[in-house]
């Protein structure tokens, strides 16, 4: 079974967790856990959510940082089945992953997706009847209804209509880009996008404003076509890759991490970038600061975790990144050099406000 | 092993949530209904459908057109043989699950004591009426470890303004001080349907013809174990503790046909679980049998439920029964066995209080 990012998956100990990439280390799901029973480990400093008949903490990457730690120190001791040690990085950064012998059920957006579609409309409440107007839609396209997904609360069934967000999975990097294509060339008399004044919000949370300029960051977040308002409802479109077109292959690579470094370089190709963990090939990178080890390498690669820098540079533009720099190995092929932005650890220590990728304005 | 009590939900392996019906069962059998249904493991007829945890469901419903039901009935009993029951001590069929066949047990009690848990803030509205109703009965003296939470509470798949909040009280000692204390308390976020609302459901929906539309408000008007809290539905459901049920599945339940009777109400304490039952005094029969002494009036569903107090006269239909144990024999009319949702049995059936 190949697990799709996006997908839910819930174990035996009553974690909720999200799939967090599409290759996975062999017995092994890479997650992110999203809601965390109590009974072991709890966190004033995180929200609580009341699911599943439990309480649970809702992980929010972006609280204080010391509390985080704790937090997640706690989570690694009370749930250390679920703390990954990769064996591809020399120092292995923190991953989480479920085994495979503590999934309880494996939550599919694309089949969830389906049976929502198959259901009468007088059976469907308001918030379902957005989304299935949303893909009927976006079927509209020319992509096929198994093309599409639906995820997190809406999948789970825990939303709260009016406030919940509606997270649609494209399956296929090609579709995906042909699907933002679509709606930058078409509108519907429900479809809104944020505005600038809604990004300007956007911005002031997760401390964009450490490193971004308010004008260019939003801009460049305006252009893009996946997040926007149907009907008053929120909507997020995420590309999940499927199986034959993943852009790296778990083992067939190894991660040297040589410091923490500032480059900036030209944007060759995008495609990877709208996918997790996504990716920017780059060239003529320069080196602007930070750990000497790191001075003078050519990066081939910028390499993300976290979905704000989807679709963000398009090939040509000039960017800055700041991150770890690795030297990867593969198996066959030259040894080349990445920057890592938004490993699990980056959240746990200063590294989260000072990673970054942004556009150069000139 | 879990205690399968009435109001809780277990998940069957086919992956079909039953929403249990008694707190007692026939050994290694759960009396429960179907409650939601997947709809690519079979097709019903006539039922709602649900997008729940990921999948349409149907929700599965035995208030319904009785031709339908039957179908619906014949598609679980050819799908799903083992859940249908059939009991050779009651001469009848119920609905359920074999033990054997049960994936997960909801536990409501340990559901509330982790909603208790959350604080306030982190609630919505629905939640923080849940809250509120729980406050309400641990002011009348019920111990919170004895309260729980089941349905789409429990699950959490519920819709603020719109879902019922169903609230679990174990102990029937518990239940009687809910309703007693409900009865007298006027805390403005609690409301209860007025005798024209009551009237008003009267006329737009088919209630049995054996009441008058003034008998059915009197009835109705009086039950505290439905109501408004803060705008939201709540449904109380009274639960036996394991060491109070009552109802033997080993003594043999001979049906004798359907009976019209009256009789005064000797004891109730038992009509608020489900199975519950009244006792009763001066009883006759009036109508599809010879003029027997009825002990009991049992009941299986809900809506007979706290019908009548102790000291009424009450009027009822239903299956007259002669109950045999090892150790007593005597008569009884039951409501709402399963089959009366397939029977003509079901339209006649009713109990109701002469007090209009």
């Amino acid at each position: 079974m190949h697990f799709h990012e996006s997908s839910i998956i819930t174990t035996i100990d009553g974690l909720h967790c999200q799939v967090y990439g599409n290759q996975h280390p062999d017995g092994k799901i890479l997650v992110k856990p999203k809601y965390i029973p109590t009974n072991k480990i709890s966190s004033d400093s995180l929200p609580y959510r009341f699911i599943s008949g439990r309480k649970m903490n809702r992980l929010d990457l972006w609280i204080d940082k010391d509390k985080l730690k704790s937090y997640i120190d706690a989570f690694s001791k009370s749930y250390s089945e679920y703390i990954f040690k990769s064996r591809l990085h020399e120092k292995s950064p923190l991953f989480f992953a479920v085994p495979r012998k503590n999934i309880e059920r494996v939550y599919s957006p694309r089949e969830g997706l389906s049976d929502l579609m198959s259901m009468p409309g007088k059976d469907l409440d308001e918030h379902l009847r957005t989304v299935v107007e949303l893909i009927l839609f976006l079927l509209k396209s020319n992509l096929k209804l198994k093309d599409f997904g639906v995820t997190y609360s809406t999948l789970m069934g825990h939303y709260s209509p009016n406030m919940s967000d509606i997270n649609i999975v494209v399956y296929g990097k090609r579709k995906f880009w042909d699907l933002m294509e679509f709606l930058d060339k078409n509108g519907h008399k429900d479809l809104r996008w944020k505005s600038y004044e809604e990004w300007g919000e956007f911005y002031k949370k997760r401390n964009r404003y450490v490193i971004h300029k308010k004008e260019i960051y939003i801009r460049n977040m305006h252009r893009k076509k996946s997040e926007g308002f149907f009907r008053k409802t929120l909507f997020i479109i995420f590309a999940v890759e499927n199986e034959d077109e993943a852009w790296f292959k778990w083992g067939e690579e190894k991660y040297k991490r040589l410091g923490v470094a500032r480059f900036k370089a030209v944007v060759d190709d995008n495609k990877d970038s709208i996918v997790r963990p996504g990716c920017y090939k780059i060239s003529g990178s320069k080196f602007i600061d930070g750990d000497t080890a790191c001075k003078g390498l050519q990066i081939s690669k910028i390499v993300f975790y976290s979905r704000d820098y989807c679709m963000l540079a398009y090939p040509g533009e000039k960017i800055k990144a700041s991150g770890i720099v690795e030297e990867v190995t593969p198996k066959s092929g030259k040894i080349y050099h990445r920057i890592v932005i938004g490993y699990f650890d980056s959240y746990l220590n200063g590294r989260r406000d000072n990673e970054y990728i942004k556009i150069l304005d000139d | 092993m879990a205690y399968f009590h009435e109001a809780a939900l277990v998940d069957s392996i086919d992956d079909v949530q039953f929403k249990i019906y008694s707190n007692t069962h026939p050994k290694g059998f759960i009396i429960a209904k179907p409650k939601y249904v997947p709809s690519d493991l079979i097709n019903l007829t006539g039922l709602k459908k649900r997008f729940l945890f990921s999948k349409s469901v149907f929700r599965f419903n035995l208030f319904n057109n009785k031709e339908i039901v039957k179908r619906n009935l014949d598609a679980i009993r050819e799908k799903f043989p083992e859940y249908i029951y059939k009991c050779e001590k009651h001469r009848n069929w119920f609905l359920g699950l074999p033990e054997k066949k049960v994936k997960k047990f909801y536990d409501a009690k340990n559901g509330l004591q982790e909603l208790l848990k959350v604080p306030i803030e982190d609630l919505d509205s629905y939640l923080k009426a849940t809250r509120k109703m729980i406050e309400i009965l641990g002011k009348a003296g019920i111990p919170m470890e004895n309260l729980g939470i089941s349905h789409s509470t429990l699950l959490g798949n519920y819709t603020p303004g719109k879902s019922d909040i169903d609230i679990l009280i174990f102990g029937i000692g518990n239940g009687w001080k809910a309703i007693r204390h409900l009865e007298k308390s006027e805390n403005p976020s609690l409301k209860w349907k007025s005798g024209q609302d009551w009237a008003k459901y009267y006329r737009d929906r088919v209630v049995s013809k054996a009441y008058s539309e003034e008998e059915y408000v009197a009835n109705m008007v009086r039950k505290k174990d439905d109501g408004f809290i803060d705008g939201n539905v709540f449904s109380l459901f009274c639960i036996e503790n394991e060491n109070e049920s009552w109802y033997d599945w080993e003594a043999e339940h001979e049906p004798l046909g359907t009976v019209n009777i009256k009789a005064k109400v000797k004891d109730a304490y038992y009509s608020i679980v489900r199975p519950g039952y009244y006792e009763l005094e001066d009883s006759a029969v009036l109508e599809g049998y010879k003029n027997v002494p009825i002990r009991r009036i049992i009941t299986w569903a809900r809506p007979f439920n706290l019908q009548a107090k102790e000291g009424e006269h009450i009027e009822a239909c239903g299956l007259l029964e002669k109950f045999k144990s090892e150790d007593v024999e005597f008569y009884q009319v039951v409501m709402g066995y399963f089959d009366t949702y397939t029977t003509d049995r079901g339209e006649k059936e009713y109990l109701k209080a002469l007090i209009s």
